[in-house]
């Protein structure tokens, strides 16, 4: 190992310090890992959900919805996603999207598996 | 809380995992060993159709009912209340709208900021903050707008909630009133709005920010905690600072407080503008199925009350006596009378309250219970205030699923 010289020894030592002691303070919390999931379909909204919805925010939001959830819900849900909450995916994604969410978690879901 | 109340089991194992933590092990254990200590199972389901729910385990909670992981939602499984009047801070409930939320905070560096109209806008160090004037405490509920939402008929779109949205806990801190006067409000006031360090994900999407009325604010209950139960807020429930608004819903208790602003206008924001509105009826309520035509901001808390001794199919033996035990909470008035029915509601007992811990904490309550013969009970709870309002016996409704307040029924067998 090299030596290095006194002054950067005690610079170092002096660094290391002063990142120990305002991360002593700090209150840091790590998340644990996401596991939700969007469930596979064949449906070409599938991937755009994906794309689009996991920026923001987990899949729960719409895994744990009533069933019963008709079209309408999706269709604003997504749309609000855009306006006022600012997503920026094309206007022509909206409809894909809303087949794929109401025929996955909605009215629209088939009752034996996809 | 009344460690005595617990169950020596839950008791030993919260002992561990307080010295586990207080070493810094229980970071550091894996997560298999975590897990085989926090809980036997890692999923409930919800009485409800799709309620079934991880059980997940948070930075300084205990295992919670995860609504959603990002941002987190995590709701307090209801055994929890039965543990005693308060509720621990590491069961106790999260809620945030944007997943851009802070995880590392340092308090040396952290501001809190006060300005718009007042006289001298301040930026104030926690340790500032905390000796602007003596610090106050106080028990309080805190309830999500949309608490026990899963129960709605028909159902309604939003965070799929069973009961475990709410928690009552002891809050430390400094009456919003001093620390604005020592802004000197200005001539003209007429809202106050509060942001936090939460942000939405996306630029353009509306910020956080919440508003109460300037008389609200000056009321010298409204205040800015930064401890609860004794220790410093859990990051999840707003680390450093969050705001307390006594008897009003969780959504205008902001977290991370950052940012006060004294405006001279009707606060006009998305999230009080849009979201959090309530039909404009007494009952705040419409019909079911249907949209109110005028709304109002969400505000005081209804009347509630709930068994927590009993969960629903417990088995019960004939002749045996047991003691039924639950809480009580309306929005500040003060829980006047609670009455239990075991026989679904064709008559009531008056329970005994327990400890008074102020007009605005959940009130427990106690009455004897001996089932005379087998079969299956209803029992049912009712709280009444002090300005007499109750709980309706049949579920009010509207369309965001806000305010259930419905007398709930606990279905028993006894044997």
């Amino acid at each position: 190992m090299r030596i290095l010289p006194p002054i950067l020894s005690l610079l170092i030592a002096l660094t290391g310090a002063l990142a120990y002691l305002s991360t002593a303070y700090a209150l840091d919390i790590t998340l644990p890992l996401e596991t939700a999931t969007y469930k596979p379909s064949d449906l070409l909204g599938y991937h755009l959900v994906q794309q689009n919805c996991l920026i923001c925010h987990s899949a729960q939001y719409a895994l744990y919805q009533p069933p019963s959830s008709p079209r309408g819900y999706w269709e604003a849900a997504v749309k609000k996603m855009k306006t006022p909450f600012g997503a920026t995916f094309a206007d022509d994604d909206i409809p894909v999207m809303v087949d794929y969410l109401v025929k996955t978690y909605g009215a629209e879901r088939s009752t034996t598996a996809p | 809380m009344k460690k005595n109340q617990l169950p020596s089991k839950f008791q030993e194992r919260r002992d561990l995992l307080k010295t586990l933590a207080s070493v810094g092990a229980y970071a550091a254990m894996t997560p298999l060993v975590r897990n085989a200590l926090a809980a036997t199972s890692n999923q409930v389901t919800l009485p409800f159709e799709n309620g079934e729910r991880e059980l997940v385990v948070f930075p300084q909670k205990r295992p919670l009912i995860q609504q959603t992981s990002r941002p987190p939602q995590l709701e307090t499984p209801f055994p929890v209340f039965n543990e005693g009047v308060l509720t621990p801070n590491d069961a106790f409930f999260v809620r945030y709208h944007w997943s851009n939320i802070p995880t590392s905070i340092d308090p040396i560096t952290y501001r809190l900021r006060v300005g718009g109209k007042v006289n001298n806008p301040l930026e104030l160090s926690l340790e500032a903050f905390k000796q602007l004037a003596e610090p106050v405490e106080i028990v309080a509920v805190n309830q999500c707008s949309g608490n026990s939402r899963g129960y709605f008929s028909p159902r309604v779109n939003g965070g799929q909630l069973s009961n475990g949205a709410m928690g009552n806990a002891r809050w430390t801190g400094m009456p919003l009133k001093k620390v604005l006067e020592k802004a000197g409000i200005q001539a003209g006031a007429i809202d106050v709005s509060f942001d936090g360090l939460d942000r939405p994900p996306m630029e353009g999407g509306p910020d956080f920010v919440k508003s109460i009325s300037i008389d609200h604010a000056l009321d010298g209950e409204v205040m800015i905690a930064w401890a609860m139960n004794g220790e410093d807020l859990p990051m999840l429930n707003g680390y450093p600072l969050r705001l307390i608004v006594p008897g009003y819903y969780g959504t205008y208790w902001v977290k991370h407080l950052s940012d006060i602003q004294v405006l001279g206008n009707a606060f006009d924001g998305f999230w009080v503008k849009t979201a959090y509105r309530i039909p404009d009826t007494p009952c705040s309520c419409v019909q079911p199925g249907t949209t109110a035509t005028k709304t109002v901001p969400i505000n005081r808390l209804n009347v509630r009350s709930f068994i927590t001794s009993l969960e629903d199919g417990a088995k019960l033996v004939v002749g045996q006596e047991i003691l039924l035990r639950g809480i009580a909470f309306d929005s500040g008035y003060g829980v006047k009378k609670v009455s239990i029915s075991t026989n679904g509601g064709h008559s009531w007992v008056k329970a005994k309250l327990g400890k008074d811990f102020g007009r605005y904490s959940f009130r427990e309550w106690t009455v004897p219970f001996t089932p005379a013969k087998k079969g299956i009970y209803g029992l049912k709870v009712r709280a009444v205030n002090r300005i007499d309002q109750e709980q309706p016996l049949d579920p009010l409704w509207n369309s965001a699923g806000y305010m259930r307040n419905v007398v709930e029924t606990t279905h028993v067998v006894a044997i």
